[in-house]
C-alpha cells in the first residue's frame, strides 16, 4: 500500500478525474441540460457517480485514514476500482458514439473523465503490484 | 462441464441474454396520437424506437451487448469443449466479471426505467430488458455461489 501523506499518480489521476467529472456534471450536458437534468437524470449521472465513488474511496483511505474493509463482496478495492474505471469507460464511449443531439462541454468532461478513469485504474494496479496487469 | 447439464446459474444466464438481446429489438421508447384515415391518407399512429436506432445506440445498447457477452460465455464453455479460455482476464474471475457485467447492466437498466422521457412513453422493449438483466444478474449471483468450476 501506497504512503498515507503522498499520493501515486494512479492516485492523483483518478481523485483528480472525480472531482472534475462531478464540478461538470453540473454544466450542459446535452442541449441546455446538464447531467442531473430532467431526460438525462440519472442515466448520464451514472458517470460522475462512479468518479464520486473511485475519487471519494482514494481521498477518504489516503488523506482521512479512514480504515475500509479489506474486500467488499469479495473484490479487493483494487479489482473495485478496475472493474467501475472499465464500466466508466464503457459508459464514456457510449456517450461518445451516441447520436444524442449536441454535445456540450459537460459530455465532453464525463467522456474525458471516464477514459481517465481507466487509465487511473489500470496504472493502480501497476503501482499496487496486483499482478491484474502485466 | 457436462455438456447437457447446464447449471441452473448457467441456465439464468443463458435465458436472460437472449431475452436481452430479443427485447433489445423491441420498443425502447414509442410516441402514439390517436390516428385517423381521411380517404386515402392515414394520419397518426405509434412511433417507436429501440435499443439499437439513432438516438439510443451505444448507450442503451451496452445493456445488450453485456448478456450477449455474459451468455456467450456461458455457452462457450458449456459446449465449445475445445475452446480454452483464461481462469482470469486482468486479475478478476469469471464469476467476478459475470457480477460486474450484471451490476453494469442492470443499474443501466434501472436509471433508463427512472428517467423522465416524456413525451415519450417506455417501450416494452425497455422492460424486458429491465427483467433480463435482473436475471442476469441474479444468474451472476448464483453462480458466484456455486462450487468452482472451470471457466
Amino acid at each position: 500500500m501506497a504512503d498515507r501523506q503522498s499520493p501515486t499518480p494512479a492516485e492523483i489521476t483518478i481523485m483528480a478525474a472525480g472531482a472534475v467529472m462531478l464540478v461538470f456534471s453540473f454544466l450542459n450536458f446535452a442541449g441546455d441540460t446538464s447531467a442531473w437534468g430532467s431526460h438525462l437524470f440519472p442515466i448520464a449521472t451514472l458517470l460522475p457517480l462512479y468518479g464520486l465513488v473511485m475519487g471519494l474511496q482514494i481521498a477518504l483511505t489516503k488523506f482521512a485514514g479512514v480504515k475500509l474493509p479489506e474486500s467488499v463482496l469479495g473484490f479487493t478495492w483494487e479489482q473495485v476500482h478496475l472493474a467501475l474505471g472499465l464500466m466508466a469507460g464503457l459508459m464514456a464511449l457510449g456517450w461518445l458514439l451516441t447520436d444524442y443531439g449536441d454535445k456540450q462541454i459537460g459530455m465532453w468532461f464525463e467522456i474525458l473523465g471516464g477514459i481517465a478513469l481507466v487509465v487511473g485504474a489500470v496504472m493502480l494496479q501497476r503501482e499496487r503490484n496486483t499482478g491484474a496487469i502485466g | 462441464m457436462d455438456k447437457l447439464k447446464l447449471s441452473t446459474a448457467n441456465l439464468v444466464i443463458l435465458i436472460a441474454g437472449v431475452v436481452m438481446l430479443i427485447s433489445s429489438f423491441l420498443a425502447f421508447n414509442k410516441f402514439s396520437t390517436p390516428s385517423a384515415t381521411i380517404g386515402s391518407i392515414h394520419i397518426g399512429g405509434t412511433v417507436s424506437r429501440n435499443a439499437w436506432s439513432s438516438g439510443y445506440f451505444l448507450i442503451a445498447t451496452i445493456p445488450a451487448l453485456i448478456g450477449i457477452v455474459m451468455a456467450a460465455h456461458v455457452a462457450v464453455v458449456a459446449f465449445a469443449s475445445g475452446v480454452k479460455l483464461p481462469d482470469t482476464v486482468l486479475g478478476l474471475t469469471w464469476n467476478q466479471i459475470h457480477l460486474v457485467l450484471a451490476f453494469q447492466a442492470t443499474i443501466m437498466m434501472v436509471a433508463f426505467l427512472i428517467q423522465s422521457t416524456s413525451p415519450l412513453d417506455k417501450g416494452i422493449g425497455l422492460f424486458g430488458m429491465l427483467i433480463a438483466a435482473i436475471g442476469l444478474l441474479v444468474g451472476a449471483i448464483l453462480r458466484s455461489r456455486e462450487a468452482p468450476a472451470v471457466g
